[in-house]
């Protein structure tokens, strides 16, 4: 069988790619406008995520035949909180400064939506392995639309890439500017309202 | 009924375990987290008096070393006397007031005050160092708040903060004015005469602005004894005690 064909494949490629939650499904756009300034944070950002959403899966998918139904949600927001405080704890002993630069954003994970939708619509129903690689399709879903719009914004911005200057002295000597747009949250707006667009597109024209 | 008991049951095991967990992991990470929680201190002790650069990263050793070689840290009485350090431990709180000096040559260059304010969300905590002169502003940093990022928030960045720099606390006749927070840009708002005393506001923080006001205000005004001492008589300056018998 083909690697392509298999189901773990297909768990993993579809919310990464055919069903990415932020250009496909439109979710979790909050901390994308908020931590995309630098790939440094963006970055980071990523990683706890995916942290956060396939071990919030595997736990989740895990306890699926024991948790009982009416206070299901519950017990995935305390799986999953726990989950966000562990990371942000982990960030705050051995990351400090970039922990400073997400302030508040890393424990909004809780609150973010792609977390409960994939632990409600795929780990309840699906086995731990499977739920697993869901959750690390989601993270690199996410975490590649976040990359990218860091990856613009920060160069057009600050006219660098992970914090290292890449426009050469002489072209602001020859008048180039940064552009002073890109540092605000607009414009991850329209950053990710054009990638939308084109994976769309670019979906859509395979079919 | 019995579908109840094993909701409850269950809910309460999940409880226990998750609170373990957190327990566990917070108990055994605060150590570092108390270390880092030190080193961005004196980082921001060090950016208040130039010693330290925004632009660059330091190592928690470098930041130590820098520290430990520029920066005395010492307790005054509200009168503005040296406290021995018995009295601080007597813990008379509000009674001994912490002053950090950067001495150069011998000669104290600033002294910082800590800063705890106010804020709209939770507290705000920072620095802010004052020339020998006793009325000029050296620099100002934030290193804790909870105010709203991007709005209030925005008092931790540096465009802010520079604004800081050689404000007076004290207007021409030499009464005390402290540092004020204008609500917008400086040079639109705030009457000439009174532009040394007022620095720009963030547009969307007026609150942020307000309460950090006020306690700047507080706080100079509770260290207002140091500052006249400060300006009244350097050289004779009970302050300069402790350095001076250091130096020799």
């Amino acid at each position: 069988m083909k690697l392509t064909r298999t189901k773990a494949f297909k768990t993993f490629a579809g919310p990464a790619w055919y069903e990415n939650p932020i250009n496909m499904q439109m979710l979790g756009i909050c901390s994308a406008l908020a931590v995309t300034v630098q790939l440094k944070t963006a970055f980071v950002m990523t990683l706890a995520m995916t942290f956060v959403v396939s071990m919030s899966n595997l736990i989740i998918s895990l306890l699926r035949n024991v948790i009982p139904g009416n206070i299901r949600i519950i017990v995935e927001l305390a799986v999953i909180a726990s989950l966000v405080i562990l990371a942000d704890e982990f960030l705050r002993a051995y990351y400090f400064e970039i922990s400073k630069l997400l302030s508040v954003f890393v424990g909004l994970i809780i609150t973010n939506c792609i977390i409960l939708g994939r632990a409600e619509g795929f780990a309840l129903s699906n086995p731990p392995h499977l739920a697993f690689i869901d959750g690390l399709g989601n993270g690199v879903g996410y975490g590649s639309v976040l990359m990218s719009v860091a990856l613009i914004r920060e160069l057009f911005g600050s006219g660098s890439i992970f914090g290292y200057t890449v426009v050469p002295e002489r072209l602001y000597a020859a008048g180039y500017e940064d552009m002073g747009l890109m540092l605000l949250a607009p414009a991850a707006f329209i950053i990710i309202g054009l990638m939308a667009w084109l994976q769309k597109y670019l979906v859509n024209s395979r079919k | 009924m019995s579908e109840t008991i094993k909701s409850i049951s269950f809910a309460l095991g999940m409880c226990l375990v998750c609170g373990i967990l957190l327990t566990a992991a917070a108990t055994g990470l605060q150590p570092r987290q108390e270390k880092n929680r030190l080193s961005d201190r004196q980082k921001n002790v060090l950016y208040t008096v130039d010693l330290a650069s925004r632009d660059k990263t330091y190592t928690p050793e470098q930041i130590r070393d820098i520290y430990e070689k520029n920066i005395d840290e010492i307790r005054v009485s509200a009168a503005g006397e040296i406290a021995e350090p018995a009295e601080d431990r007597a813990g008379q709180d509000g009674q001994v007031l912490t002053i950090y000096l950067y001495t150069k040559n011998g000669e104290i260059q600033n002294y910082i005050i800590p800063i705890e304010s106010q804020g709209l969300w939770g507290k705000i905590y920072g620095y802010m160092a004052l020339e020998n002169d006793g009325s000029t502003v050296a620099g100002f940093t934030v290193y804790e708040h909870s105010e709203t990022p991007g709005l209030g928030g925005e008092i931790e960045k540096q465009w802010f903060q520079e604004n800081f720099e050689g404000k007076k606390i004290v207007d021409r006749t030499g009464g005390f004015v402290a540092v004020q927070i204008a609500k917008g840009d400086v040079d639109k708002r705030v009457p000439e005469e009174k532009e040394p005393h007022y620095v720009d506001g963030i547009s969307g923080a007026t609150l942020t602005g307000r309460y950090l006001s006020e306690g700047l205000e507080k706080t100079l005004a509770r260290y207002e004894p140091v500052s006249l001492c400060f300006r009244k008589q350097r050289l004779s300056c009970r302050l300069q005690e402790p350095t001076d018998s250091g130096e020799k």
